[in-house]
């Protein structure tokens, strides 16, 4: 996969995790009740649980924040240090969607299909974004660049880069 | 003799380049090991940090092992049934009933004693509905069970069962806040013996005696047995779930929009009251 498609995977996923934790804020702060296939609708137990919330900020505003970070360094000039940013705040939400994933099963035993949605979607993110990290600037091996430029690499922008 | 010095130059010439190709590509290689150490060595620290957060908020939002165990005879068991008993003060108690039997309001709560949803209804919303509602006369709750966090079904019967034995002397309601008081975590396997005897002697006033004797009361199986048929008749599959109406009339699932805050529920009631 070469570094504009990567990227641009990226970025689709980011922009549906960012819709998807934005509609799962507005459902929290409305408090309508979010629409699920499963009977009973476990998702709205869960996501009127005391685990929706933690330090009084509802975690489905912290991942839409999250997934905004990762949308701005995505679009944020493509340098190693860029990379190493999408890379660290998605193992932070990929972390954060594991905490929530066990409180689902384990604690409330209920499963919430959007919460599952999102987790899955973070857990895809971070693979790409660490691999994307791990591998460079993708197309030349990482040797190919000095010791110390590592912090300063600039490559093409995204709309001309190959 | 010209021709073959000529031939051993270019031999030196092609080694010399073919040596420098060579440290080159080991100069690149090492830089890439360099820079793939570096890369993991970022990605590790920052899985550090993530995992350390995560142990953090797990601690901070009530741990992830075992869970808590009930000490009933602990200070701070003691301190919840200071807390149960000034909630009750002032309310009238009947079987599963909390409240004046003529209420003109009803609210049914279908609930598992070890739900942590029900604890969070229990703890939260609940207390400011006893106190507005029922304490004035306006409306009763019954306590219906449904099993759905309890994974065995013997378990879950004989916690239910305990609880209504309680209320064959009319102290159900503080049996079953004090449960939800000191509920451990789910699958833990707090739900012992021990554990109900240990609630039932922190009940003020419970005769134990009549207490064990009515645990094996048939009637309050079969009672759970109805509860259920009532929860499955109305497609209720979580808990906590209600049922709200005028007392004596048909009673209308209530779908909450928080366990924490009563103001759905007393607009519910006030509904209740208008019709």
């Amino acid at each position: 996969m070469s570094a504009r498609t990567l990227r641009i995977t990226l970025i689709v996923l980011s922009v549906i995790g960012v819709a998807l934790a934005g509609y799962l804020t507005y459902i929290h702060y409305t408090g309508i009740e979010p629409p699920c296939s499963i009977k009973g609708n476990p998702c709205s137990q869960v996501q009127k649980s005391i685990y929706s919330e933690l330090a009084g900020i509802p975690v489905a505003l912290m991942g839409l924040i999250g997934y905004i970070a990762i949308l701005a360094t995505l679009l944020a000039p493509e340098v190693e240090r860029s990379r190493l940013a999408t890379a660290v705040i998605a193992l932070g939400g990929f972390g954060f969607s594991m905490y929530l994933t066990y409180r689902e099963i384990f604690t409330l035993k209920k499963i919430c299909e959007w919460c599952v949605g999102s987790a899955t979607l973070m857990t895809i993110i971070m693979l790409l974004s660490v691999w994307r990290f791990l591998r460079g600037s993708g197309a030349e091996p990482p040797a190919a660049a000095p010791p110390s430029s590592a912090g300063a690499e600039q490559t093409k922008p995204l709309a001309t880069a190959s | 003799m010209s021709q073959a010095s000529d031939e051993e130059d270019l031999t030196r010439k092609q080694r010399r380049e073919q040596a420098r190709a060579q440290r080159k590509a080991a100069e690149e290689a090492a830089a890439g090991d360099a820079a793939r150490r570096k890369r993991l060595a970022q990605l590790g620290g920052a899985l550090a940090v993530v995992v350390v957060a995560i142990v953090v908020i797990l601690i901070a939002t009530g741990g992830g092992g075992k869970g808590k165990v009930a000490a009933p005879t602990s200070p701070q068991a003691q301190s919840q049934v200071a807390a149960v008993t000034s909630l009750l003060a002032g309310t009238t108690q009947k079987g599963n009933v909390l409240g004046s039997p003529t209420a003109p309001v009803t609210l049914q709560y279908f609930g598992d004693l070890e739900c942590p949803i029900c604890r969070e209804f229990t703890l939260g919303a609940l207390p400011a509905i006893i106190q507005k509602w029922v304490k004035t006369g306006k409306l009763k709750i019954e306590y219906r069970s449904l099993e759905t966090a309890t994974r065995e079904p013997e378990t879950f019967r004989t916690q239910q069962v305990a609880a209504l034995a309680a209320g064959k002397q009319d102290k159900a309601w503080d049996f079953i806040e004090l449960f939800y008081h000191e509920q451990g975590e789910e699958d833990s396997g707090y739900v012992t013996e021990s554990f109900l005897q240990g609630l039932a002697q922190q009940v003020p006033g419970l005769n134990l005696a009549k207490w064990t004797t009515d645990r094996g009361d048939q009637a309050l199986l079969a009672q759970i047995a109805t509860d259920t048929q009532e929860a499955n008749n109305n497609n209720f599959t979580g808990t906590p779930s209600f049922l709200i109406g005028k007392t004596g009339g048909t009673l209308k699932k209530y779908e909450y929009s928080s366990l924490t805050d009563p103001s759905g529920f007393d607009e519910a009631i006030e509904a209740a009251l208008k019709s």
